[in-house]
């Protein structure tokens, strides 16, 4: 395995950002820092009429000054050593213009020197990257493990592969029962992302360099759509698929041209991976985001101050930005780096502990507004973008049970598999899930029905948080189709993104063990 | 990192050069955004409100659209790719051209004439464009005396994003045009607290957001007003019934759900076999209710997709894409109209849709129950199917048999437009909306009824 390296072409830059860093620090009790990032990102597809790419380039530099009061932020792309100088002065004019209000105290920040930083337990993976001796000025570079370059994979045989993709679905399309017809448009994408970033501060001088890699494969017949998605960061290894993937695809559109409607009530279900991700998520998921805890508006502050019980033994939730090994694979989770992007180091973080709520995520200011220790989740949409309080992969920690074993306690039900988005309801404690299709179960098998919703599109899980976590009947192993002990340390995270209540999107992972609920309500 | 190594007429000149190049789009765009986000801090027993973050950003994109000729006949390259100035542009387009190269398209044709005369549209406020910053000042004053008020809700956040977008359109027919947009977007949340009859302290809160690309449009005060409001409803509320029901929903989910259905009268749609409504079929089949007009208009004053001209270099001009529920025609552009063999329409614009007969009140008690939703929790619609689902943030209940009006919240709407705008009623009043996604796409416009009432939809609760 190889790592991905720090950009050369960078150094300069680099060294600049920390040259100007004293700028933005003139006064006592000012914290000042810079972010840059460059994302380079290609995106290949092929459907049935033809082939596109798109090249991307996006980068920019964040400068950043806490006065113990406000954040201010002045970004931009003229990233010129003069052109920055020149911005920087400008910044900290802007900000010593503004009125500091006289009747609050200043809570100023002062960044912990890397011996303070090291004094926690640390994934191997960003240990092991750390020079022997590191002080405030030691460039620290982490990269992302790789086995099969994605780099050295051309366009054309990017094309090759898109478009064996295409064909493989057409090829296989009768033996699942349909007529090359009943496949009115297939479309087979992938997309290539480097991003780099550099971090400074008067105690750090960080830098990362990931690869994003993503697979997806969607079929439709008329208005019904299946797809299935690979992903994560490192090599091709992380957007290997095989011909049962595709099977699978085109058995489950098949189904649906003969999907019943759900009649809406209350149902015993299995949640698959991808689903128990999204119901992660958005329960204590969003509601742990200390940004929303600071602006009063979530009620899991309230309930971790008072240790209210809100789910029962299986409740146990994970926020989690160092998951370099997903599931049993080489790869790292969608969600994952090494450090955030104000320059905090990843590490696990528990976010319910069989049904009590610990402390929140954090970014810099939540985390000094709320008086809690800093997490690694302070992420933007892009260098344009607000920093928020952010989740990276999320998921409830895995259970004991194989998936036949699951399957046979589910009886009579529906298993959930596909996700169709999710919403938050961090004060009112609602929550909404929502589910593409279902498949019916009975007496623990699969019956070949497929089910969508009422009115013929999603299905949506709606409920009350703390209920539905304390409908909890069993979770899955980590390997579920085996019934020795697990030998992955994390769960499988899939491909997944993050909206802030509509707006701000950013990657995140999204998966967990198949988690066995009862009495949630379907409509 | 290098200075600027070259400038849009450099491009231009090398592209005009380069043999393997049939044509080109460059556009050029200049981002600066103010952001500020509020929320309170309490300090003793003083709850003041504070300025969390406040940013500034700048930024400049070039993106190229390039298409090659390829050894097929009737086939082309393309490729989109930003463009970075200070790398070398010799480069960047061996680069464009080696990948565009291994692509594979139906060739087409960008016009070979550039539009003359093209109508003035108004698309971006003058306050803003001129200094964002004032306005930046100005409107914080506003959020700060309107949130000082004194109420039975709480404030608990506000965020003001100003956006200007200055844009250059540059065609290699000979097309060079300038336009530019203001975006203003707010949000705030107001929180409600009571004791509960279990001697606990329950709250809940209420979110709102807005659009708006002039500063007239912003109704930052009845915003304000409003989510106070339904955030001191938010703890007197019911779970609904699980039944089928009357469903009043609001102008910015008629103009999701109907912006997205349009998309089936594209020719995108209609080329790549995706559901397709071609003119002469019913737009709502078998509607038995008001009968829907629905313009395609890109000249609407201050609108989110406002525009002279689309980025193929074709003149933008109103288009009437259904009348009184028949399809009438299909927007298409200059690529996909070439494909399908037709004349190219407009492809952008904003939504007009005509009004109807009834006010709010008549809607209200047109059926014995009436349910209004206030907000969806988070609305998740289909543009191939027509289907959309949500869960119920905050509803009004009109039980016209008792006179009763109940605050809803929670359980699950499923809807479908085929279905449950078969009988569909329309609001007198007309209402402007602005939606935008993202920095990188055209926003949602929509001029049309303020209310809609949709027949027989499922809720569970």
């Amino acid at each position: 395995m190889k790592r991905a390296p720090f950009p050369e072409d960078l150094t300069p830059l680099r060294n600049h950002l920390l040259e100007l860093l004293p700028i933005l620090e003139p006064q006592n009790g000012w914290y000042g820092s810079i972010y840059f990032e460059r994302k380079a990102s290609k995106s290949f597809s092929a459907n049935l009429k033809q082939t596109q790419m798109t090249d991307h380039v996006s980068s920019g530099a964040v400068f950043r000054i806490y006065d113990g009061y406000t954040l201010y932020e002045e970004a931009t792309d003229e990233l010129e050593f003069e052109s920055l100088k020149v911005f920087a002065n400008r910044f900290v004019k802007r900000v010593q213009g503004q009125a500091r209000p006289t009747d609050l105290a200043a809570k100023p920040y002062h960044p912990p020197k890397w011996n303070d930083r090291l004094n926690t337990s640390l994934e191997s993976e960003i240990t092991n990257q750390l020079p022997k001796s590191i002080d405030a000025k030691t460039p620290v570079h982490f990269g992302i493990r790789f086995e099969k370059d994605p780099r050295r994979l051309s366009a054309a045989d990017c094309f090759q592969s898109l478009k064996g993709a295409v064909e493989k679905c057409k090829q296989l399309a009768p033996q699942e029962g349909m007529e090359l017809s009943d496949l009115s448009y297939v479309a087979a994408r992938q997309t290539f992302s480097i991003e780099e970033s550099i971090f400074v501060d008067r105690e750090t001088n960080l830098s990362q360099t990931l690869f994003r890699l993503m697979l997806a494969v969607t079929t439709m017949s008329g208005s019904d759509r299946t797809f299935f998605r690979f992903g994560g960061l490192g090599g091709l290894e992380a957007i290997h698929y095989s011909d049962s993937d595709v099977h699978t695809l085109l058995k489950n559109l098949k189904a649906l041209k003969s999907a019943k409607r759900l009649e809406p009530g209350k149902y015993r279900v299995l949640f698959g991976p991808a689903l128990t991700g999204v119901l992660a998520h958005e329960a204590f998921g969003h509601s742990q985001e200390g940004d929303t805890c600071a602006r009063g508006r979530s009620k899991a502050w309230d309930l971790h101050k008072t240790g209210e019980s809100v789910g029962n033994e299986h409740a146990t939730i994970l926020n989690n930005p160092a998951i370099f090994q997903n599931g049993d694979t080489n790869y790292a989770a969608w969600g994952s780096y090494f450090f955030d992007e104000e320059g905090w180091l990843a590490n696990e973080q528990i976010l319910l502990e069989k049904g009590k709520l610990r402390a929140p995520m954090t970014n810099l200011t939540s985390a000094i507004r709320l008086g809690v220790p800093r997490t690694a989740n302070g992420k933007r949409e892009s260098w344009t973008n607000g920093v928020y309080t952010r989740q990276t992969n999320t998921y409830f920690s895995a259970g004991n049970k194989t998936l036949e074993e699951l399957m046979s306690e589910l009886g009579n039900g529906f298993l959930a598999l596909h996700a169709a988005g999710g919403m938050e309801d961090p004060k009112g404690m609602g929550i909404q899930v929502g589910i593409a299709y279902l498949h019916e179960v009975k007496n623990g098998k699969l019956t070949g029905q497929v089910l969508k919703g009422p009115a013929g599109g999603d299905i949506q899980m709606t409920g009350y948080t703390p209920d539905v976590l304390n409908s909890i009947v069993a979770k899955s192993k980590i390997e579920y189709q085996s019934n020795k002990q697990d030998s992955a340390k994390h769960p499988f995270n899939d491909v997944g993104g993050c909206g802030k209540y509509h707006k701000e999107f950013v990657y995140a992972g999204c998966g967990g063990p198949y988690l066995l609920l009862d009495q949630v309500i379907l409509g | 990192m290098n200075t600027h190594t070259w400038n849009l007429e450099q491009l231009k000149n090398q592209l005009s050069k380069r043999k393997e190049v049939k044509a080109w789009i460059v556009t050029e765009d200049h981002i600066q955004r103010r952001e500020r986000y509020f929320m309170t801090q309490t300090e003793k027993v003083l709850e003041k409100v504070i300025v969390d973050q406040d940013r500034n950003v700048h930024s400049r994109a070039i993106s190229l659209n390039l298409f090659v000729h390829l050894e097929t006949a009737g086939r082309q390259g393309e490729i989109t790719k930003k463009l970075f100035p200070s790398l070398p542009l010799e480069n960047q387009l061996d680069l464009a051209i080696e990948a565009a190269r291994q692509t594979d398209h139906q060739a087409w044709d960008l016009p070979t004439t550039v539009p003359t005369n093209l109508p003035e549209v108004r698309t971006a406020d003058p306050e803003i464009s001129e200094d964002v910053n004032h306005v930046m000042e100005k409107i914080t004053t506003r959020i700060q005396t309107t949130v000082h008020k004194k109420r039975e809700s709480s404030f608990n956040s506000a965020e003001l994003f100003l956006s200007v977008f200055h844009r250059q359109l540059h065609l290699s027919n000979g097309l060079n045009h300038r336009s530019s947009q203001s975006r203003i977007y707010f949000e705030t949340a107001f929180s409600h607290s009571e004791m509960g009859k279990d001697g606990k302290a329950h709250s809940d809160e209420y979110m709102n957001t807005q659009w708006s690309v002039h500063l007239k449009n912003l109704d930052l005060e009845k915003v304000i007003e409003e989510t106070s409001d339904y955030a001191n409803h938010s703890l007197q509320v019911l779970k609904p019934q699980t039944g089928k029901y009357a469903v009043i929903i609001g102008a910015d989910v008629l103009s999701t759900l109907l912006n997205e259905q349009i998309s089936q009268l594209s020719a995108f749609n209609a080329y790549n076999g995706l559901p397709f409504s071609k003119p002469g079929r019913e737009f709502i089949p078998e509607s038995k209710g008001e009968l829907l007009s629905i313009t395609l208009d890109p000249t609407l004053e201050y609108s989110a997709n406002t525009t002279a001209i689309s980025e193929q270099g074709l003149a933008q001009l109103p288009l009437k894409l259904v009348d009184q529920n028949m399809v009438i025609a299909t927007s298409a552009d200059k690529q996909y109209g070439d494909y399908l063999g037709i004349l190219p329409t407009t492809s952008r614009g904003n939504l007009v849709v005509e009004a109807g007969k009834m006010t709010y009140q008549e809607l209200t008690r047109h059926v014995p129950q009436v349910i209004e939703i206030l907000q969806f929790s988070g609305l998740f619609s289909d543009p191939n199917s027509g289907t959309f689902s949500s869960e119920i943030r905050l509803a009004r209940h009109f039980n016209n048999e008792t006179g009763k009006i109940t605050y809803l919240k929670g359980g699950s709407l499923s809807g479908s437009i085929v279905e449950n705008f078969k009988n569909l009623r329309l609001s007198k009043s007309r209402v402007n909306r602005v939606h935008f996604s993202s920095d990188n796409i055209y926003g949602q416009g929509y001029y049309g009824p303020e209310y809609a009432l949709l027949s027989n939809v499922s809720i569970v609760g």
